[in-house]
C-alpha cells in the first residue's frame, strides 16, 4: 500500500481541492497540444486574426497538405515527407541493430561472466551518459573517412554505436534477474551459447525487447544533435526538417503549417507512447536507476 | 575402484578456500547425501561434480575415468536443481526432451522416451502445459522427469525438496527412495536438511566449513559421529552434550555429572581403553534423547541401563512422545518419555540412562574419544582407496 | 574465473570457452573507439592549434585561455548555471507535488499519469516548436489574453534578452516534470504502508507524516531526479535550438550551441574541442560516483 489515504476521505472540501489542482496541471499539460493541433487545422487569417486557444471556425486541412508535400525547406519545397521516411529508414535498421548488440552483451555480462566483466559494464554504461558533443567533431571527420557522411547510413551507424550502452543496460539488467539455474541446467542439457539464448533467455524476454525497441524508437526518433551535425539538405531527419522549415527566416510564418509539420514529427513516438506507455515509462525508469 | 570417486579436492574463488581437500567415494547404485550448514561448500561440490564450477585442486573420477576437464554436458550426469529450472518458454515435453534434441536423437525416439519418464512420474496429463501453469510439487516432477528422461549415469539433487510445503516435501522424499529402489541409480543429493539426509541415504557426507566432517551410513553418523559437530548437527531433537568428568569410583571407570540434586554417576561401558586416558580429565558426554528414558521403557536387552533420580524441568508433549526437560552438567538435556508417563515440572523422577549409546568427545579439539580400532573400521573408504 | 579448458577439451570446447568474449568484442570495440577514442582525439585537439582544419601542433592551453577569456563562453556558463539550477528545482519539487496528490487514491490516476508524461515522449524540437508558438509575443499568449479581455497583459520574454532564457526553463520544466514524477511516485509505491499506519494512529497530522517520515525517505529518488536533470540539462541543446536558437543575440546561449556554433558555423575546432571536455568534465565528476553507487552490488 501507499500513503493512499492521507488525506481523509471524507474530508469533502479537501478532496474537491485536490482534484482541482490535478485538473489545473492536466489542463496546462495539454495546452501547448491543443494549440498546436487547432493551429494546424486554421487559415492563417484566422490565426492573424485572434484567439489561439479558440477552435477553427473554418476547418481546413490544407496546412497539413502543404506541410506533408509542398511546404518550402532550404530551397526545397517539397513538404517533410521526403525528412519522414529519412527518419524511418534511419530509426528501423539502427533500433534492430544495437537492440541485438545490447542483447548478446547482457547476457554474455550476466551469464557468461569473465574476469573484468565489471569494467567491460562499467565503461559502455558511461557511454550513455557523455555529452556528445565530445565526439561531434571526430565523428564529423570519421563518416568522412568511410565516405558515409551526409547520409541516412552514417545516422544509423552513430545511433548504433551510441545506443549500445541503453540498449546494454536494459538487457543486462534484465539478464541479470534470470535464474542463473536455467541457464546451468540448459548447459547440462548440451545445449551451447546461442541455443541457450535463442531457444531459453529470448524467448522470455519479450517485455525488455519492448522497452528497449520503444526507447531506442523514441530516443532515436526525436535526435536532432546528431541530425543537425552529420546531415544537410535531403538526408536530414525529420527533426532537422521542422527546425528548418519553422526557424527559416525567409517569408511570412505560416504557423498553421509549421504547427502541422510538428505534429507530423511527433506522431509517431506520441502514438507508440499511447499504445505501450508502460514499457516507456520502464525504459525511462531503468535508464535513470538500476532496473 | 569406486564408481564415483573424488580426490582431494580443493576450491578456491580468488583468496577464499572453499573446499578443502574433499575426499568421497562411493559404489554404483548408492544414494550419497552431502549434508551441512549453509555455506559449508557442499552446493559448490555438486556443481563441481557437473562440471558447472571449475575444480582448482584434485581429481574427479566417474568410473574410472578422470572428468575434470570435460563438459557438463559430456559427463552423461543429469541435475534437478533447486528451483526446478524449467525453461519458462517450453512446454513440459518440450522441457524434458530438451536434453536428448540437444543431443540430436530423432523425434520419434524422444518422444517416446519423453512419454515414458512421464508416465513413471504420473504427469502425462501436463505434457502441453507451460511451466507457469503447474504447481510447486507438478515442477518438481518435471525436473525430475528432465533428469530421469536421458538414463544418465549419474544424478544430482541440488537441495530439491526446499521450495516445497512440509507435506509434499515428505511425500516426495518417499517418491524419490522408491524411485532409487526402483530404477537402482546412482544419486548425489545435497541438503541442509539432516532428517532429509537419514531418510534417503546409503551414506551420508557430513560437510562443514568447506571439510569432511565424517562419511559413513546414516546409523553409522547417527550413533557414531566423529565430533561434537556431526554429533549436534544429526538428529532431531538434537543429541544432548554435557560436561563430564572422568574418575575412577570403587576400580570402575566412571563420568561424573554435576546436577542441582547431586552429581551423576555413570559408568563407561563404550570406549573405554580410549577413555582410560583420559581419567581425572573432563569431557563433553553425548547422549541422544531416546537414549535418556523412563526405566519402564528402557531398553535393558539391547543395553545397558543405568538409572538416577533427577529433578523434571519442563514437560513436552508432542503426542507421539514425551519430551521431559532435566538439568545436568550445568545444561538442560532432552529425555524421551513414554506418552502419559505421570511427570510434572518440578517433581522428582527416575531416569534410565542407556550408558552404551554414550559417547565422549575431547572439550578443546571437539573430536570424538574412541578406541582405536573402532576408528580405523569407520574411516571412509575413499581415505582407504588412496592410501 | 574460469581457465581456458586443457587441450583435453578439444576445439568446441574451446571456441565454446572464448564465444562469449568473441560475442562481446564487437561492441565492446566500437565503444572503445568511438567512445573513448574520441574523447582523448577531442581532448587532444583542444591543446592544438586547429581551426577549420585540425592541426595537430601542440599549443598547449591557448585554446582554453581564449575560451575562457571568451564572452559568449561566459555568457553560456551563466546560462546553463540559471537554467540548470531553476530547471531541477522546479522539476523535483512539481513533480514530488504532483505525485503526492496523485497518491492520494484519485479516480482516473492512470489517465493523469498519461497526460503528465506525454511530453517526455516528443522531440525537443517539437516542444520548442511548440512554445515558441505558444509564447509568441505577437500572436501568442499575449494576443489570446487582449482578446479574452486582459488587455494589459503582456508577455514577451521570449523576445527579451533578460528573460529569454526563463521560457526555456519553462518549455523544459513542461517536459520533464511527468518523468519525474512518475519516479517518485514510484518511489511513494514502495514506502512500507504500515509504518504510515503506525504514525496514523500516534496521532501525526498528514503533513508531518510526509515531512517526517515519508519524503526522508525518498532519499535515494531525490538523488536520481537530480543527476537525470542535471545530465539532461548540461546536453540541452535541441530545445534552446527550436526556441530560441540562442538568441536574442546570444542570450540564451549555453555550453551546448557554443560548442556547435564554434565547431561548425565559426571553424574554431580548438575552442569548440575545449569546451566539449568542459562538459565532459562536469558530467563525469556528477555521474561516476552516481553510476558507482548505483551498480555496486551489496556484498553478500
Amino acid at each position: 500500500m501507499s500513503a493512499g489515504s492521507l488525506v481523509a476521505r471524507r474530508n469533502t472540501l479537501a478532496r474537491a481541492l485536490l482534484y482541482a489542482v490535478l485538473l489545473t496541471f492536466a489542463v496546462i499539460y495539454l495546452m501547448p497540444l491543443y494549440v498546436m493541433l487547432v493551429t494546424s487545422f486554421k487559415p492563417l487569417e484566422e490565426i492573424h486574426q485572434g484567439n489561439m486557444l479558440a477552435l477553427p471556425q473554418d476547418w481546413t486541412f490544407a496546412p497539413w497538405r502543404e506541410a506533408w508535400g509542398s511546404a518550402c525547406i532550404g530551397l526545397e519545397c517539397s513538404g517533410v515527407h521526403g525528412y519522414f521516411f529519412n527518419s524511418i529508414k534511419i530509426v528501423v535498421p539502427a533500433v534492430l541493430i544495437s537492440g541485438l548488440l545490447g542483447a548478446f552483451n547482457g547476457y554474455v555480462l550476466t551469464k557468461w561472466r569473465f574476469r573484468g566483466h565489471k569494467i567491460v559494464f562499467g565503461l559502455i554504461l558511461f557511454s550513455c551518459f557523455i555529452p556528445f558533443q565530445i565526439i561531434l567533431l571526430p565523428m564529423a571527420r570519421v563518416l568522412g573517412i568511410l565516405h558515409i557522411a551526409n547520409s541516412t547510413t552514417g545516422l544509423v551507424l552513430v545511433h548504433i554505436v551510441y545506443g549500445i550502452g541503453f540498449t546494454t543496460l536494459f538487457f543486462r539488467n534484465f539478464y541479470a534477474s534470470f535464474p542463473d539455474e536455467l541457464v546451468r541446467a540448459a548447459k547440462l542439457d548440451g545445449a551451447g551459447f546461442f541455443t541457450i539464448f535463442f531457444r531459453i533467455l529470448l524467448p522470455a524476454s519479450i517485455p525488455i525487447i519492448v522497452v528497449t525497441i520503444i526507447w531506442q524508437f523514441t530516443n532515436v526518433w526525436n535526435d536532432f544533435l546528431f541530425g543537425v551535425s552529420f546531415t544537410s539538405g535531403d538526408s536530414a531527419p525529420i527533426t532537422v526538417a521542422l527546425n528548418n522549415l519553422v526557424n527559416s527566416s525567409t517569408g511570412v510564418k505560416a504557423y498553421n503549417v509549421n504547427m502541422a509539420a510538428a505534429m507530423v514529427a511527433a506522431v509517431p513516438t506520441l502514438i507508440v507512447y499511447i499504445l505501450a506507455g508502460k514499457y516507456f515509462l520502464r525504459g525511462l525508469m531503468s535508464g535513470s536507476v538500476k532496473g | 575402484m569406486s564408481f564415483l570417486h573424488i580426490n582431494n579436492i580443493h576450491k578456491r574463488f580468488g583468496e577464499t578456500h572453499v573446499l578443502k581437500g574433499i575426499d568421497i567415494a562411493i559404489e554404483k547404485g548408492d544414494f550419497l547425501v552431502l549434508v551441512g550448514p549453509s555455506g559449508c561448500g557442499k552446493s559448490t561440490l555438486l556443481n563441481m561434480i557437473a562440471g558447472l564450477d571449475d575444480i582448482s585442486e584434485g581429481d574427479l573420477l566417474l568410473d574410472g575415468e578422470r572428468i575434470n576437464d570435460l563438459h557438463p554436458s559430456r559427463r552423461d550426469i543429469a541435475m534437478v536443481f533447486q528451483s526446478y529450472a524449467l525453461y519458462p518458454s517450453m512446454t513440459v515435453a518440450g522441457n524434458i526432451g530438451f536434453g536428448l534434441e540437444m543431443r540430436k536423437v530423432p523425434k520419434a525416439e524422444r518422444r517416446e522416451a519423453v512419454r515414458r519418464a512421464a508416465e513413471l512420474l504420473q504427469i502425462e496429463n501436463l505434457l502441453d502445459r507451460k511451466p507457469g501453469q503447474l504447481s510447486g510439487g507438478q515442477r518438481q516432477r518435471v525436473a525430475m522427469g528432465r533428469a530421469l528422461v536421458r538414463e544418465p549415469q549419474l544424478f544430482l539433487f541440488d537441495e530439491p525438496l526446499s521450495n516445497l510445503d512440509a507435506k509434499l516435501r515428505v511425500d516426495m522424499r518417499t517418491e524419490i527412495k522408491q524411485l532409487h529402489q526402483r530404477l537402482g541409480t546412482t544419486i548425489v543429493y545435497v541438503t541442509h536438511d539432516q532428517i532429509e539426509a537419514m531418510t534417503l541415504a546409503s551414506r551420508i557426507a557430513v560437510m562443514r566449513g568447506g571439510e569432511l566432517q565424517q562419511l559413513g551410513t546414516p546409523q553409522a553418523v547417527y550413533d557414531d559421529p566423529n565430533n561434537l559437530f556431526v554429533a549436534g548437527f544429526m538428529g532431531s531433537p538434537s543429541m544432548n552434550l554435557v560436561n563430564a568428568r572422568i574418575t575412577r569410583d570403587a576400580g570402575v571407570l566412571v563420568a561424573r555429572i554435576e546436577s542441582p540434586s547431586g552429581d551423576v554417576t555413570l559408568p563407561i561401558v563404550r570406549d573405554r581403553a580410549a577413555l582410560e586416558t583420559w581419567c581425572d580429565r573432563d569431557v563433553i558426554l553425548g547422549l541422544r534423547p531416546e537414549a535418556i528414558t523412563d526405566p519402564s521403557s528402557a531398553n535393558r536387552q539391547d543395553g545397558e541401563i543405568h538409572e538416577a533420580e533427577l529433578e523434571v524441568e519442563l514437560v513436552e508433549p508432542t503426542g507421539a512422545d514425551l519430551y521431559v526437560v532435566t538439568r545436568l552438567g550445568g545444561r538442560g538435556i532432552n529425555a524421551r518419555m513414554r506418552p502419559g508417563a505421570p511427570l510434572e515440572s518440578g517433581q522428582r523422577a527416575r531416569f534410565a540412562f542407556d550408558v552404551s549409546r554414550m559417547v565422549a568427545f575431547d572439550p578443546e579439539s571437539e573430536d570424538r574419544i574412541r578406541d582405536v580400532e573402532k576408528a580405523s573400521a569407520e574411516m571412509p573408504a575413499a581415505a582407504l582407496d588412496v592410501s | 574465473m574460469s581457465k581456458p579448458p586443457s587441450s583435453r577439451g578439444g576445439a568446441r570446447e574451446r571456441l565454446q570457452h572464448w564465444l562469449p568474449r568473441l560475442v562481446l568484442s564487437p561492441s565492446f570495440v566500437l565503444v572503445l573507439f568511438f567512445v573513448y577514442g574520441f574523447i582523448l582525439w577531442t581532448t587532444y585537439i583542444s591543446f592544438s592549434g586547429s581551426g577549420m582544419m585540425p592541426d595537430y601542433t601542440w599549443v598547449g592551453t591557448r585554446q582554453w585561455s581564449r575560451l575562457w577569456s571568451s564572452w559568449t563562453w561566459g555568457i553560456a556558463l551563466h546560462n546553463i548555471w540559471v537554467f540548470g539550477l531553476l530547471y531541477i528545482v522546479t522539476c523535483t519539487v512539481l513533480g514530488l507535488l504532483l505525485a503526492i496528490l496523485l497518491d492520494q487514491r484519485i479516480r482516473a490516476e492512470g489517465t493523469l499519469r498519461t497526460i503528465y508524461l506525454y511530453p517526455m515522449a516528443l522531440s525537443f524540437i517539437v516542444t520548442g516548436t511548440a512554445w515558441q508558438w505558444f509564447l509568441n509575443p505577437g500572436l501568442g499568449l499575449e494576443r489570446t489574453m487582449h482578446s479574452l479581455g486582459w488587455e494589459s497583459f503582456s508577455f514577451n520574454w521570449l523576445i527579451d534578452a533578460n528573460m529569454a532564457i526563463y521560457t526555456v526553463v519553462i518549455a523544459a520544466v513542461w517536459q520533464a516534470t511527468g518523468f519525474i514524477m512518475a519516479m517518485f511516485l514510484a518511489g511513494l509505491r514502495g514506502i512500507d504502508g504500515e509504518m504510515i499506519k503506525a504514525a496514523q494512529i500516534d496521532g501525526a497530522p498528514t503533513w508531518k507524516i510526509y515531512g517526517r517520515i515519508i519524503i526522508p525517505q525518498l532519499r535515494p529518488v531525490f538523488l536520481s531526479a537530480i543527476v537525470v536533470l542535471a545530465h539532461l540539462a548540461i546536453k540541452s541543446f535541441d530545445l534552446i535550438v527550436a526556441m530560441t536558437g540562442g538568441g536574442p543575440g546570444n542570450a540564451t546561449a549555453v555550453p551546448a550551441t557554443f560548442m556547435y556554433s564554434y565547431a561548425f558555423s565559426r571553424n574554431e575546432m580548438g575552442i569548440a574541442a575545449a569546451s566539449a571536455v568542459f562538459m565532459l568534465a562536469v558530467i563525469a565528476a556528477l555521474i561516476i560516483p552516481y553510476l558507482y553507487s548505483e551498480l555496486r552490488e551489496p556484498r553478500s
